[in-house]
């Protein structure tokens, strides 16, 4: 009896609400309601890397216009890798947004761990015309799209490769000009090597992303056919060639322990004046000129990556932004990366934090973008644009997008270091290298040619 | 309970039939089994259940890229044919014999040496105790951020003052020469302590009398050490050594964070192995194949050394 009465009860009470929804003026706070969105969260992962600290400041702005609220946290690059693999393997939906790692997209996106997002920008509903899916540098974007061309991550960074020598002064000192071809680099690195204590080159210790240019500049190439072929070729007298001359080039002219050197370490090597020339990504260059902490900010000049007897390749890659298919509030993260790819927060960190490899065209192309990279009265934006332009026109850096290419990086990390410290010659390093590569390929389901 | 109260139980006792007290003694154990078992699920959920998904696990080429991988058993052996054929695995493996005995003779040897050294009552000295605990209560990959500052040498104070006496010492955790050896000495330098600790302890526990006795016999401080405390503490160091040699075998953040398992493979154990095979390539089928191989050998492993050592002496 009790129980009807309180269910009566409850039951009334409900109805009378319901009613007087209906019936009376809502309140303020109802008809004030900003997005369809208001006090969702979600969670947000991504690598540590300026680009989303910045983007970590203006956070505020996104849930006062949206409502929607972002734990967005951030972890070192390999680990970051490592769980995000792991996460999205599980399909999870403890990740609504995460960081599209180029070197894992063939991988990520193959096995179908991420949301098609064609789905949002055809959508006039979900996505407005002016935020333009078109305006994204089209050789950045094809990391995130599959063989169908379909989309599933939008690019916040397109790394271009490029030559950085912080201690010009001491190149034109010794009568000589930025390098432009590997002959010319042996030739600067002997001339100031040691002078006034630099180190006249350095690199950190991703050898499967810095050697690869060299390899192709001497004929070489890492798959046979890439992404169809994925035959290793490892073991050809270009590549013993081009390892050799690599390791030399770290030995000989890098600083004591480069073999162990991370990424901030090379930069810093640089941004303290202690090694000179170093070839890597713009992301890493740019500091050594707008950095407080740099020492070199007057004496940095940037160059194209040199080349080889066999052409220029600069590597160049891209990052972006996802949404893993296990997600459950794809629309709110959807709206967060619509806000922080858009043209109005790129031209923002750009122009408030002089961020230098953005993807959207009408960025790049702006003259506050170019005011921004003028670096010591060089040019750099046209340097950037220049490898994008590289990068897209023959494919060459489809080698690093398959989904096997962690594995095999891993052997050719290895190879180098053997090489360099002269555990073993080039050719019987590179030969161990293919062979442990079909190894693992072979395990990964690969066909290879055998 | 009074004296009277024990006599009369005693007599009850005396008074029962044998069925009677088999009752008790089987009512008995099933109380027993009824306090223990919560605690044995309790460990079965956390230790055997993934340990049984691991073994499960090995059977199956599972790749967290291919789904399909996942319950496939069609070539279960397949994972441990392939540890037989990988020559970097060999490699790993004699690398983490290295490893493991320099760590654990070295620490074992260090660790007895400086507990006897500091086994006498004096405050200095038990300062001093407290300043050697220090590096194994750090966190270990605080740990191995001070050694990679040590061994850096653009940042390092030791490269500093080889520089000064004008010695051209190499970067140690990039030569092949010395990588190995700096990874041990860093191991060494962390546990250690954790040996002198329990010698220490055991050695606080050896009966006087039992020194003594020898001393009236004459023995010498060298006859002492070698015929009365070495017996006595034989089966301490027996666990430290165990203990010890396991977590060897576990070694991860000063490889993660000094060389990454380089240069090349010169300082890339099993476990650092497995891990790259699971995190990095997402093989996680003959990671564990790896891992069940690595577990099976650690359990062999100890088994031998307990029969072959001993546990000591055992004094009550």
């Amino acid at each position: 009896m009790t129980g009807y009465r309180r269910r009566s009860i409850l039951r009334s009470a409900a109805g009378a609400s319901v009613l007087a929804s209906g019936a009376l003026p809502s309140p303020a706070v109802h008809a004030q309601a900003k997005s369809p969105y208001d006090g969702i969260t979600i969670n947000a992962s991504c690598f540590q890397t300026t680009y989303y600290e910045y983007l970590k400041t203006y956070l505020p702005q996104f849930q006062e216009k949206t409502g929607i609220k972002v734990n967005f946290t951030m972890q070192a690059f390999p680990v970051y890798n490592q769980r995000t693999d792991l996460e999205l393997s599980t399909r999870g939906s403890a990740i609504d947004v995460c960081n599209v790692t180029f070197i894992y997209s063939g991988r990520w996106i193959g096995a179908g761990w991420f949301t098609n997002l064609d789905t949002f920008t055809k959508d006039p509903k979900y996505t407005p015309a002016q935020w333009a899916p078109e305006d994204f540098v089209g050789g950045a974007q094809s990391a995130m799209q599959n063989a169908k061309g379909e989309t599933f991550g939008y690019t916040w960074e397109a790394g271009a490769m490029i030559l950085g020598a912080s201690r010009f002064d001491l190149i034109e000192k010794a009568g000589l000009a930025l390098p432009k071809t590997f002959d010319e680099l042996i030739k600067v690195c002997d001339a100031v090597h040691n002078k006034e204590g630099v180190a006249a080159f350095t690199a950190d210790k991703l050898h499967h992303w810095n050697w690869i240019p060299y390899l192709m500049g001497m004929g070489g190439a890492v798959f046979k056919a890439p992404p169809d072929n994925l035959t290793p070729t490892l073991d050809t007298p270009q590549a013993a060639r081009s390892a050799e001359w690599y390791a030399n080039l770290l030995m000989k002219y890098g600083p004591d322990g480069i073999l162990s050197y991370s990424d901030d370490q090379s930069m810093r090597s640089q941004m303290s004046g202690r090694a000179n020339i170093r070839t890597q990504a713009i992301t890493w260059m740019v500091p050594l000129a707008k950095h407080a902490e740099s020492t070199v900010q007057k004496t940095v000049r940037y160059g194209l990556m040199p080349a080889g007897p066999d052409g220029n390749f600069p590597g160049s890659n891209s990052h972006g932004l996802g949404i893993p298919a296990g997600s459950k509030k794809k629309e709110a993260a959807w709206e967060f990366i619509k806000w922080a790819l858009s043209k109005e927060t790129i031209s923002m960190i750009v122009e408030k934090h002089g961020y230098p490899s953005v993807c959207r065209l009408s960025v790049i192309k702006s003259p506050e973008f170019k005011q921004v990279l003028t670096l010591n009265g060089q040019d750099v934006a046209s340097l950037f644009l220049e490898v994008l332009q590289l990068g897209g026109k023959t494919g060459y850096m489809k080698y690093r997008t398959v989904p096997v290419y962690p594995q095999v990086g891993d052997k050719i990390n290895k190879a180098i270091e053997r090489i360099a410290t002269k555990q073993q010659a080039a050719p019987e390093s590179l030969k161990q290298a293919q062979a442990e590569a079909i190894q693992d390929l072979q395990k990964a389901g690969i066909k290879i040619d055998l | 309970m009074s004296i009277g109260r024990v006599a009369h139980d005693t007599d009850r006792f005396a008074g029962m039939s044998s069925t009677a007290l088999g009752t008790i003694g089987r009512r008995q154990r099933r109380f027993f089994i009824y306090c223990v078992a919560p605690s044995l699920a309790v460990l079965a959920i956390i230790t055997l259940l993934p340990s049984l998904y691991l073994l499960v696990t090995s059977f199956t080429p599972l790749n967290l890229t291919r789904p399909e991988t996942q319950w496939d058993f069609s070539h279960p052996w397949q994972s441990y044919r392939e540890l037989l054929a990988d020559g970097r695995l060999a490699n790993s493996v004699w690398v983490q014999v290295k490893l493991s005995f320099w760590t654990v003779s070295l620490q074992l040897l260090i660790g007895l040496g400086l507990a006897l050294l500091l086994n006498v009552k004096s405050r200095l000295l038990e300062a001093l105790r407290t300043v050697f605990l220090i590096p194994m209560v750090l966190p270990p990959i605080v740990v191995a951020i001070i050694w990679k500052v040590i061994y850096t040498p653009d940042i390092s104070p030791m490269h500093g003052i080889f520089r000064a006496l004008g010695w051209n010492v190499p970067a140690l955790i990039t030569d092949p020469q010395w990588a190995l050896t700096s990874i041990i000495v860093a191991d060494t330098w962390e546990w250690f302590p954790f040996t002198m600790l329990m010698v220490l302890a055991s050695l606080q526990m050896m009966p006087q009398e039992l020194l003594d006795a020898a001393r009236v016999d004459g023995a010498s401080p060298w006859q002492l050490t070698r015929h009365v405390t070495l017996p006595f503490i034989k089966g301490v160091l027996l666990v430290a050594g165990l203990f010890r040699l396991i977590d060897s075998i576990k070694a991860f953040p000063l490889i993660f964070i000094l060389t990454d398992g380089g240069p090349g493979n010169v300082t890339e154990v099993t476990n650092y192995y497995s891990f790259l095979q699971a995190f990095n390539f997402s093989y996680l089928g003959f990671s564990s194949a790896i891992t069940v191989a690595l577990l099976g050998a650690t359990v062999v492993l100890s088994w031998v050394i307990i029969r072959a050592v001993g546990w000591g002496v055992r004094v009550d």
